[in-house]
This record gives C-alpha cells, structure tokens and sequence, in this order.
C-alpha cells in the first residue's frame, strides 16, 4: 500500500490533535485554518473536485473562509469516486441507495481518512454517549461488519465495541438475519450479572425488536447505566412513531430512562456523526436537549433549497455538512436533508421528499414499487 | 398588501338542503395573498343526500334535455371563461396560484388550453367520433348499420375522484357526464378543490336545471362512510390518481359498477435524424421546450425524455443549448411555478450527477438556469431506460444510434405508457408509429403538441364518452308504431 505524501499525513496528525481537544472546546479560527488547508489538498488531488470548484470561481488562493467551500450534493458520489488517494483506499463505504434509481454512492477511505474516522468515534461516542465514563455490554441491532462490509454504521459500531465494549458485546444480525433470541439472552444475562447495555442499531431495527418483545411479554429491568443509542431514521410508514413513542417504548421494554437514549446522525458521506444531547445533558444536570450537535471539528448549515444560499438561524432548510475529519474525500456535503438551525445545533426533519401529489405524471416510486407507494392523500 | 380572497372549496347544487350541513374555513397563504376556503364537512349522510337530489335533477330535467342544448350550455360555459374579464376566470386564477404554487401566468395558460378545445364542435365531433350519431342520445335513431333502430342511455350518476391538481382538468368529466346525461359529483383533490367550483356556478349562471345534477366535494382519501354512500350511490366512476390511489379504489368499488380509470402515465419524445436540421432545430428546440413548460411538467401528457437519433445535421448539445434558450424564453412569459424543498433537493442532485458527468467526460452535458432551478437541459450519450424525471421543466436529451433502439427502454414502463411526440423526418416514421401503438401508446403527436389534446382524443386509450354509455337496439323489420 503506497503511503500518503508526508504533508498529508502532517494535516492528518494536525486533524488529530483538533478532535482530541473533545467536544467541549470550539476553536474558530482553528477550525477555519484546518478546513482552508484539508480544501487545499482536496482541490489539489481530487481533479473533479478541483473542475467543480473552478466553474464556481472558488480555489484556495480565493477563498478564506470554511463556508465558502463548495459543497458536493450526496448524489455526486453516485456518479464518480472522489477520493482523494485512490491508491491507498483501505476502505470503501457504499450508501443504502433505498431511494431513486437505487444507485449506490461509494465513499473510499485512505489510510489516514480512516483513523481520521476512527478519532471522530472515539471523540464523539466518550462525551455523548459515556459522558459518564461508564462501559458498557454493546449489543448491536445491525448487520456485522463480516455480514456487510461496506455498511457504515457496521464498521462504526464495531469500533464502539473496541473502544467501550465490555466482553460479551457483540451483532446480533448476519448473513442468516437478526438473532432475536441470542439478543435476548444476552439481555437477560447482563440483567442478572448487573452490568449496564448499551444497545446500538438502527431505529427501525429498534422498533422491530420493541415490537416482538411486546408481542411475546418480554420486558427487562436493565441495570442503571444502561443506555441506547439508535442511528438514522425510520422509513415513512404508516408505523412511523415519535421520539417520545420511541423512548417511551425503550423505556417500558429495557427499562431505560428516556435520557439515556440518544438518537444519531450518521451518514457514509461525513466522517463524523451528530449526536443528540440527552445523555451528556443528563449527565451534567441539565435538561435533555433534542437537538444534534456538530462537533467542533464540523460545523451545519442550513440553505435554501432552491438557491443554496445559507438560511437566517431558524429558518428551514437543507442542510449542509462540512467535516474536516472527510480529508479523504471532499469535505463540504450537501445533503437534502430538511432542517433548521437550533440552540447550539440543528434539528434535523428526514429528507426532503420529492412527494408530487399535485401532477397526474408517473412517479418514480410507482415503478421501483408498485402499490407499494406511500398512502396517497386525495 | 395582503390581498384576501373568499371562495367556495365545494359546490352544491341550487336547491339543496341538508340536516348534515356544516361548514368549515380553511386558509391558504402566498406570497401575501390569502385564501379563505368555505368547505362542509362531508359525511356518508351528506353524500348520500347530495347524491339523491342530483340524482332527482337528473332523471327530471337532464334526461330529458336534447343534447344539442346541452352542448349549447356548455360550450357558452367554455366561452365565459376564455373571457379575460371574467371574475370567475380570475378568482380561479388567483385562488389557484396561492394554493398549487403554479404561476398566474401557467394557470391562465392552461385554462386557455382546456376551454379552447371544449367548444360546440369539438363536443360534436367527439361524440361523432365515438358514437356515430349523437342523437343516439335523445331518442330512438334508425342504424342502417344495426338495420334497425338504437338508442344511447348514459348512467344516472357518475362519481369522480380527482387526485390531482392540473389546473381546469375537472371540467372534463363534467362536461362527460353532462354530453351522456349523468349527474356527476367530483371529489376533489386535495391539493385542488377550487375550479370545479367556480365552473360549476358558470353552468348555474347558464342553466340551474344543469347545474341541479352536479356537485363537486371533497374528503379524506378512505373515509369509509362517505365512500361507502358514493360506491352505492352512482352508477359509474371515473377514476383518477396513482397507482395506489386507483388500486385502492378499485378493490372497494363494487364489481357490478362501471369504473373508468386514468392511472398516472408517463410521455417522451423522438427525434429521427432526418428531422433536426440547420432549417428545423430552432423550431424543434422551441417545440420541446414548450412541451416541458407546460403544467411544469407534471401532467400526464408531459415528456421525461426525447430521445434524439444521432446523425442529425444539429447535433445533441447544440439542441440542448437551443431548447434551454427557448425555455429562458418561456420563463418570462409563463414562469415556472413555486415548487417544495423535496423538489428543488431533487433537482440539485441530478444536476450534480450531470454537472460530474460533464466533468469526468470533458463535453457540455448541461445547460441550465444560473443561481435558481427554474429549468434544467442535459444531453447524454448513453441514453437510458424510460423513467421519470425530477421534472419541474427538466429536459433530459438521450442520444440514441438509431430510432428503433427506443422500444428497449421503453419496455420498463410499457403499462403506463401514454403520450409520444415523433418526428421521424423520413419514412421509417410510418413503421415506427405502428410499434408505437402496439407497445401501448395512445397518443402520437408533433413536438409543441404534447400538452394539446382535443376533445376527440381517446383519452389514455379510452373511449371515454361511449364506455359511459349503455345501448338499447330495436331489431325489427319495420319502425315501431308513433317513431319518426
């Protein structure tokens, strides 16, 4: 594997000791400073990138502030690789392509981009998720890093499991399906042995466990501590639940309280993850906060969705990622996420949907998945 | 200032009473102008009381009314509302700005277009069309065909499900219903439920006794007592919406009833290489342009994509230059209108992937309007399989090496097709419609004619006045007594 070019691995170790600061400190003028040169080096080695930013008049010599950058929308990954070191790749990531003409977009991680990867869950997970110090058994409501190699939230679970796992963590889904009952064994045991669970997955892999419990009158009193974190969203379905019916659930099956759920944003496109603040709020006295926090080595914006221009704090829109932790790749996404901008963070409302009720023309979803359309309001 | 506007989300015939009445206001905000909409609340016992008086009107007075007169009334309706100064014309434009987002300019475009091709002798012609002799309607007439004599009875109620919202598109099935003689209660859709209205009272204006046998309503989608009243109520439905909406119904209209559906559907263009030219690729440019601006795209009759044969004179990127200046055109004079989050999100994300495309290949791939989404032209090499479009005036030129490579990727949507614009240029073009048809096109026009349909079209492959209609045949030798 050829290695990365010495200032590369400069910048990566200058990124480094940015994240280990933690979550706590946020530094501007540093962050601006790492996000000018991590968009140097992009410009510099990713030749479309470079193209992209050019037929915007933006280059490094142009430009002295992170929100400057131009931003990549999600789907750009579906259409080319954007790496940065293509050699190197260590590892690449594919997204779920659920949506559209179910294509899938690629992310590649170089070496260094990984590790870059690797200290944003470190960082993150300690002050959000154990701001209290504890470990935990982390048992996992998704696929296995083996059952899928490619799936982001695999390989970041499994580095939870490294960095807070107590023995007995583990996946509970592989190549043959989700193993309710081991998972449930492996409840009942950290509930007599008194140790505290985090249980990780999915939020509609979640639910559906939530649901089988209830169907079967299982119910836990796991030991204080525990807690849960539950990534992404739910498909929109007439089961669709608040997140007051979903920690309530969580609550009343596991006997977690409802601060000591977290919900997370992740995404194959950004390094880093947006945790909310319940758990740390909790933990310091104050009242949960449902709102994700970028870290200090991120920031979010919120544009208008037709001009791209960034939005007043409030207002609703896009929102845009820009993550120096991506160096690897490119580190301004736009996504078609709706949100706004909220006390110390942003709140985040699921995608924009492309939802035509208005015209009489076919629509994408009737093809990929006939009578299988959301319920059409008349 | 804030502007104001009162109007009815509902109309109910002159005459009607009911216990079950009570009404609402719903609001509607744009761009400073408000919509106050008066609606009832609709029950399975309102329904079922509406659907009783129209009924009433019908068999008293519509039955018996000769079809010349109610052409008459109709087409003295369409008039009306071609007439720039008239108030319902312009409430309706107004209200409907605020509550669909399309522009006044589209709006007034696309009631133009409906009314224009709803005059006298296009309902003549279309019921000539359909069912030889109109008077077939009024009376027993003599079919030397038959060798006897006929007569026409269309059904006593037609109930309608609108479930979306091109401007001036119900007045299509009540002028239906009325040319067969049915009573016919709209539902509305939901997004929509103000032209109907605001038509109706026209034909309150020309002919109360003609307007007694109509209603239009609206309610939630699967509201089981109003749909249980509406299915045991009519005679025959007229049905549409996307695939899940008209599946839904289907499986709880009962089967003894007549049910028309006009399922979503999915256009596209051809142009042979013969056909673009220096002498036409202005033209053509300015034709397809106008096929995607029109309703922004989001009719059924709208195109995803022209496929365009390569060996024209003009070649796809120059076209694609010539049909974004002609939709920057357009833009001035007819707008595009106001669109979600979702949609602008989609937008974006395909120019991106084109905008990559054109990067990675090194060749002008897109054209497309700077700083905002109002429009979008690509031209791509590779075309590919038949699919919607983010639409919202989205032209998508896909270069094909030959005319009849189309049929493969027409092969994933061959149920849904509907609407094709060919210019073929030579005669291959003959051969080429033939396959067209047998794929399952129902329409094949010239590009810039894609949004304009007659009345005499049959409208996605249905007759659609004949299959209301039910025939009572005299086969005897000789006329029956006191018959002219």
């Amino acid at each position: 594997m050829p290695a990365l070019p010495d200032n590369i691995r400069e910048l990566d170790e200058n990124i480094l000791a940015f994240i280990a600061r933690g979550m706590d400190v946020r530094d501007d003028a540093a962050f601006n400073s790492l996000a000018l040169q991590v968009f140097e080096q992009q410009f510099e080695h990713i030749p479309l990138y470079r193209s992209w930013c050019l037929r915007r008049g933006a280059g490094p010599g142009s430009i002295s502030k992170w929100a400057q950058i131009p931003a990549l929308f999600t789907d750009a990954f579906k259409a080319a690789d954007f790496a940065a070191f293509p050699g190197p790749a260590a590892r690449t990531f594919m997204t779920s392509g659920t949506t559209g003409t179910g294509e899938r977009g690629r992310i590649s991680y170089d070496e260094g981009g990984l590790r870059l990867m690797d200290a944003t869950i470190r960082t993150a997970a300690a002050a959000m998720l154990f701001p209290d110090g504890a470990r935990a058994v982390i048992l996992v409501i998704a696929p296995s890093p083996a059952a899928a190699p490619a799936m982001v939230m695999s390989y970041g679970m499994n580095r939870l499991i490294e960095y807070f796992g107590l023995p007995g963590s583990g996946f509970f889904i592989d190549h043959e399906g989700f193993r309710f009952q081991d998972l449930v064994d492996a409840l009942c045991k950290c509930e007599v042995d008194r140790v505290p669970v985090a249980l990780c997955g999915g939020t509609s892999g979640m639910l559906n466990f939530f649901e089988r419990c209830a169907d079967q009158g299982l119910r836990f009193a796991l030991p204080r501590g525990s807690r849960c974190l539950d990534a992404g969203g739910q498909k929109k379905t007439a089961a669709a639940v608040t997140r007051e019916e979903f920690v309530g659930r969580c609550s009343l099956v596991l006997g977690i309280e409802p601060q000591m759920c977290v919900n997370l944003l992740g995404m194959t496109e950004t390094a880093s993850q947006f945790y909310d603040d319940t758990i740390r709020s909790a933990h310091a006295g104050g009242a949960a906060r449902a709102v994700k926090i970028p870290p200090p080595w991120t920031r979010t914006l919120v544009v208008d969705p037709d001009s791209l221009e960034p939005l007043a704090p409030g207002e609703t829109g896009l929102l845009r990622h820009i993550d120096i932790a991506n160096r690897g790749h490119v580190c301004a996404i736009q996504t078609d996420d709706l949100g706004r901008s909220a006390d110390g963070g942003f709140q985040i409302f699921g995608r924009a949907r492309d939802d035509r009720t208005r015209g009489c023309s076919l629509s994408i979803d009737e093809i990929t998945a006939p009578g299988r359309i959301y319920a059409e309001d008349h | 200032m804030r502007k104001t506007i009162e109007t009815n989300g509902y109309y109910l015939p002159p005459g009607f009473f009911s216990a079950h009445l009570k009404f609402g206001t719903q609001v509607f905000e744009r761009g400073g102008t408000r919509v106050h909409l008066r609606m009832p609340e609709v029950s399975g016992l309102l329904l079922a009381d509406v659907a009783a008086h129209v009924r009433q009107a019908q068999g008293s007075y519509l039955y018996t009314l000769p079809v010349e007169r109610i052409i008459d009334v109709l087409d003295r309706a369409s008039r009306r509302w071609l007439d720039k100064q008239y108030p319902a014309r312009q409430t309706a434009i107004e209200a409907m700005h605020v509550l669909t987002g399309f522009s006044r300019e589209m709006i007034a475009a696309s009631i133009d277009l409906e009314m224009e091709s709803s005059r006298k002798d296009d309902m003549w012609r279309a019921l000539c069309s359909e069912i030889k002799n109109p008077l077939y309607l009024d009376d027993f007439q003599r079919s030397a065909d038959l060798n006897g004599w006929c007569r026409a009875y269309g059904p006593g109620l037609v109930v309608s499900f609108f479930s979306e919202n091109i401007p001036a598109l119900p007045h299509l099935v009540y002028m239906r219903s009325a040319l067969v003689k049915a009573a016919c209660i709209g539902k509305a859709a939901s997004g929509e439920p103000v032209f109907a209205p605001l038509y109706l009272h026209t034909i309150e204006e020309l002919d109360p006794g003609m307007a007694a046998c109509m209603a239009a309503l609206s309610w939630r989608g699967g509201s089981a007592d109003v749909e249980r009243a509406a299915f045991d109520s009519a005679d025959a439905f007229i049905v549409f919406g996307g695939v899940e909406a008209c599946d839904s119904l289907l499986g709880r209209i009962p089967r003894s009833k007549k049910v028309l559906v006009h399922g979503h559907k999915i256009g596209f263009g051809i142009i042979g290489r013969t056909a673009l030219n220096r002498t036409t690729a202005k033209d053509l440019a300015a034709a397809i342009a106008e096929d995607h601006a029109m309703f922004d795209q989001q009719a059924c009759l709208a195109p995803q994509a022209y496929y365009v044969e390569r060996g024209g004179e003009v070649g796809g990127p120059e076209l694609a230059e010539l049909v974004a200046r002609a939709l920057a055109q357009i833009e001035q004079r007819m707008p595009r209108g106001a669109i979600s989050a979702g949609e602008a999100a989609a937008l974006h994300q395909f120019r991106t992937r084109a905008e990559v495309q054109e990067i990675a290949a090194g060749e002008r791939v897109m054209c497309c309007s700077p700083g905002s989404t109002k429009w979008t032209v690509v031209c791509e090499q590779t075309p590919q399989a038949l699919a919607p479009s983010p639409g919202n005036r989205t032209v998508r030129l896909w270069m094909v090496d030959d005319i009849f490579d189309l049929f493969a990727m027409l092969q994933p949507v061959q149920g849904f097709l509907q609407n094709a614009a060919v210019a073929v240029g030579d005669a291959r073009e003959v051969d080429f419609i033939r396959e067209l048809g047998t794929l399952g096109v129902c329409r094949i026009t010239a590009p810039g004619m894609m949004p304009l349909p007659s009345m005499m079209w049959h409208h996605d492959g249905i007759a659609a006045l004949s299959s209301l209609l039910r025939w009572c045949d005299i086969e005897k030798r000789e006329a029956p007594e006191g018959l002219e």
